[in-house]
């Protein structure tokens, strides 16, 4: 079990679910559960497929400090896009994620179109959601060659979000999303930083792998910091 | 595609932000002050995230 990854794992793959679980409760409304939620099974097996394809290439023997330094990388390209949104949204910036307006564009959107394009809209927002988790499934396997235990954390934030939007019939308006995107963001940029510098100079992070943590913490209050600073300035723009 | 390549890599802003974190890593690395970058690289990481959430 890769324990270090189980939490952002889990956050981000929960995050992303509830999303495609979002459009594929607009799409069921539509074609029916049956339809809808066989296309999200299509998009599911695709990113299946993917996963199964990456780790099987990728472990072919490639360059170790080659392979850290393209996922330092990805991790940055994903860790500071999320951070930087959830900043935004918390400096109140930019407007929160809102899950019920996404419901009613997505109903809006179908609702012009036919089966089959209700259908690709559940199998593209499920293939698209699930992208980010694969991304990350593949980051934290390849550092640690866990594989199947990286999917399965994966797979439980699926059957959680599956069983709370099958109790509710509804879109999960109440999960803290941008509270999240900020933990998680900090989270996916301490390890991108940490990677990244590792696979360019070697062991250079103090205290090995303990740097995580103040890395951690270093995104966490920076960004809060940053939040506060951000609010106070479009409070005085404002007034 | 598009949507895929987005969803990947973000949109051009973020991928130039990112190359200037990575740029001033490798660029301390290569001047032999790989010590320096264990401070500079998240500084530049947090300047980035701060300039992309003004966005």
């Amino acid at each position: 079990m890769d324990w270090p990854a189980f939490l952002p794992l889990f956050l981000t793959a929960s995050v992303e679910w509830v999303e495609a679980f979002t459009i594929v409760l607009a799409v069921s409304l539509t074609i029916g559960w049956g339809a809808a939620m066989g296309a999200a099974a299509a998009g599911l097996g695709t990113l299946a497929a993917l996963t199964a394809l990456t780790g099987g290439a990728l472990s072919l023997g490639l360059d170790l400090h080659a392979i850290q330094l393209v996922i330092g990388v990805f991790l940055l390209l994903f860790g500071v896009r999320w951070l930087a949104k959830a900043i935004a949204r918390q400096a109140g910036l930019k407007p929160l994620h809102d899950e019920d307006a996404e419901f009613r564009e997505t109903r809006a959107t179908i609702g012009k179109g036919d089966w089959f394009a209700a259908w690709l809209v559940a199998y593209k927002g499920t293939l698209l959601e699930g992208l980010e988790v694969w991304l990350i499934v593949v980051a934290f396997s390849l550092h640690s060659q866990a594989w199947v235990s990286n999917g399965l954390v994966a797979l439980l934030a699926l059957v959680v979000v599956c069983v709370a939007g099958v109790a509710v019939h509804a879109p999960l308006r109440r999960v803290p999303e941008n509270a999240i995107k900020f933990v998680v963001g900090a989270m996916i940029c301490s390890f991108g930083s940490f990677w990244t510098l590792e696979a360019l100079a070697g062991d250079v992070w103090p205290r090995g792998d303990w740097s995580l943590l103040g890395l951690a913490l270093f995104f966490l209050a920076g960004g809060q910091a940053l939040a506060a600073v951000l609010r106070a300035q479009s409070r005085q723009v404002a007034a | 595609m598009k949507a895929f390549a987005k969803t990947l890599f973000g949109d051009a802003w973020n991928i130039i932000g990112v190359a200037a974190i990575v740029a001033v890593a490798e660029g301390l690395t290569a001047l032999h002050h790989a010590e320096w970058a264990v401070f500079a690289l998240p500084a530049a990481g947090l300047g980035v995230i701060a300039w992309l959430a003004r966005r």
